[in-house]
């Protein structure tokens, strides 16, 4: 029983962050989880640092977004982002830039 | 209250020199030490690697790594990685950021820098000088730059300004366009490869390039650990360590291939900057020694600052030619496989053919016999000269330990390249111009060529 219980819960938590994801709303106009991240300097630094493509997939769904959300719209339910379609594709390059500028800071505070 | 914490402040400095300099004096009264000068150490470990140390009991140290991989393993797919690969030594790395690297190395007070010495035989090597107390900390960083580096696409793209930069600066100089002209002219292959980065590779040259050039190149067997004023023994722990990451021979270069044409690069310059030269020898042969004597015989540039050059027989041939100011010297670069030999003239548009002409015939005049015993002693006086000056520096010793070390695993001390020079004779250095003038040649010039001749009218 004991051993069943992290799987119990581990399923529970997927559900409700399941039910979180779409309560957000976003993924109804294409948009991914990374794609609304407020952008501050770190976020602009990784975007820079971003592989083409990967920029360019992102201009994409933002561009979408910014159309339908002028038109009051969402897209139709089989385009919707899948909680398990969503790629944290901008979150390894954000970690090392804040893990960049945390080093840069210690460095100074010697 | 100032002037007195001001007063206290200069006090304890005082006091503080006055116990350093008591402590020295204790030192030298109890120990009187001597220290033994001491040889150049070699040693080849199973993987290739090469470690040559020298403690020479200076309190500062020097460490470089050697690699055979210059612009000559370049291949067309790759060309100019060379170039990048020597800008991005500071680059982020698998242990240490580059933030950390060029703060850390700056903390400690060394140097870390990537060059390549000699035009295109060795490349990059990484050279830090600090303290010896210190060395630990930049000897980390220094594995970590030659065995690890990450080449992150942004940071490499960064490069491409300072790339821009380089070949902007090289541009202003006309002797560095007349030299990589006449290489590219004189080989097929392997040696005709820039130094700088070719303008369609601009930009062009991605991380894969860089990891797959370090890859191929980057191996234990063509890397030489080479360090001034450190143990022989933490030297090659440090080698046997870390620098053991890939083995093998990695790729082959090519073999350089001579094959003698002409490049001419007009511009607006008054001046013309001309080259002529012929294939020579290879480094490290009888044969190399003998150009380099015939190379001081007809003059390797001025000893005296604004002097007339009296002792050049270049000088003394090209100054009967004209009457304008002109720069006359033996141009003498030698490689692993191949070398050129010939003259460099600087002269006024005008009689830049006079000048060409009077040069190569002085070269003509020594293969007939035109040089006596007194030029000969001359020449190697100076040759030798000039070899033992540029052992002096700490940076031209560890470069010369290194190439030798990369070249046949062996240091040959300063007494044994000054006797073989001693043992060039005059037969040896005649044959070496007759080379010069029945060998297929190769020209390069730069300037307002209207007078220049081609390279079959001289």
């Amino acid at each position: 029983m004991a051993s069943r219980a992290p799987a119990a819960t581990g399923r529970l938590l997927l559900g409700f962050r399941k039910w979180y994801y779409n309560m957000c709303g976003f993924n109804k106009i294409g948009l991914m989880r990374d794609d609304t991240i407020y952008e501050d300097e770190d976020v602009k630094e990784a975007l820079r640092r971003l592989p083409e493509n990967m920029y360019n997939d992102r201009m994409f769904r933002i561009k979408r977004a910014l159309d339908l959300s002028m038109k009051q719209q969402v897209l139709p339910k089989d385009q919707w982002t899948k909680y398990e379609e969503d790629v944290h594709y901008l979150t390894p390059y954000l970690e090392e830039v804040i893990r960049e500028r945390k080093e840069k800071e210690e460095w100074m505070k010697k | 209250n100032i002037p007195l914490s001001s007063c206290f402040l200069v006090f304890q400095r005082r006091l503080y020199a006055a116990q350093a300099a008591r402590k020295v004096e204790v030192a030298g009264a109890a120990e009187h030490v001597k220290f033994q000068p001491q040889e150049v150490q070699v040693t080849k470990l199973p993987s290739g690697l090469v470690i040559a140390s020298l403690e020479n009991y200076s309190p500062a140290s020097k460490i470089g790594v050697f690699v055979k991989a210059g612009c000559r393993y370049e291949t067309p797919d790759n060309q100019g990685v060379t170039h990048l690969l020597r800008l991005a030594s500071n680059l982020t790395t698998k242990g240490a950021s580059a933030f950390k690297i060029c703060r850390g190395v700056e903390a400690v007070g060394g140097s870390l820098r990537s060059v390549t010495p000699q035009r295109f035989q060795w490349l990059t090597y990484f050279l830090p000088s600090c303290l010896s107390l210190s060395s630990d900390t930049v000897m980390e960083y220094l594995i970590n730059v030659t065995t690890a580096p990450e080449f992150r696409p942004w940071e490499v793209s960064d490069l491409t300004p300072r790339v821009k930069l380089d070949k902007a600066h090289a541009a202003h100089r006309e002797e560095i366009g007349v030299v990589e002209g006449l290489h590219a002219a004189a080989y097929k292959n392997a040696l005709s490869n820039s130094l700088y980065c070719p303008d369609h590779m601009v930009g062009n040259i991605q991380s894969e390039h860089l990891h797959n050039f370090v890859q191929n190149n980057f191996t234990s067997a063509r890397m030489a650990l080479v360090g001034l004023g450190v143990d022989h023994t933490v030297l090659k722990q440090v080698g046997e360590q870390f620098l053991n990451i890939r083995s093998g021979a990695g790729t082959t270069g090519a073999k350089a291939q001579y094959r003698g044409g002409e490049v001419r690069l007009s511009s607006c310059s008054g001046l013309v900057h001309s080259a002529v030269v012929c294939q020579s020898a290879a480094a490290s042969t009888g044969e190399a020694l003998a150009f380099s004597v015939l190379q001081h015989v007809l003059g390797a540039g001025p000893h005296i600052k604004r002097g007339s050059n009296a002792t050049s027989k270049l000088a003394q041939g090209v100054a009967k030619a004209t009457s304008d100011p002109f720069d006359a010297t033996a141009f003498n670069a030698s490689y692993s496989d191949s070398g050129l030999f010939g003259v460099y003239t600087i002269s006024q548009a005008a009689v830049a053919g006079d000048v060409i002409k009077a040069a190569v015939a002085q070269v003509k005049a020594v293969a007939d016999g035109g040089v006596t015993a007194a030029d000969l002693t001359r020449a190697k006086a100076q040759l030798k000269a000039q070899y033992l000056m540029s052992l002096e520096t700490s940076e031209g010793l560890l470069e010369e330990i290194g190439t030798q070390a990369l070249a046949g695993g062996a240091y040959h001390s300063a007494e044994a390249v000054t006797s073989n020079i001693d043992n060039v004779s005059l037969t040896d250095v005649a044959n070496a111009a007759k080379k010069f003038v029945s060998g297929k040649k190769t020209m390069a010039s730069s300037g307002n060529l209207v007078k220049t001749p081609f390279v079959d009218e001289i």
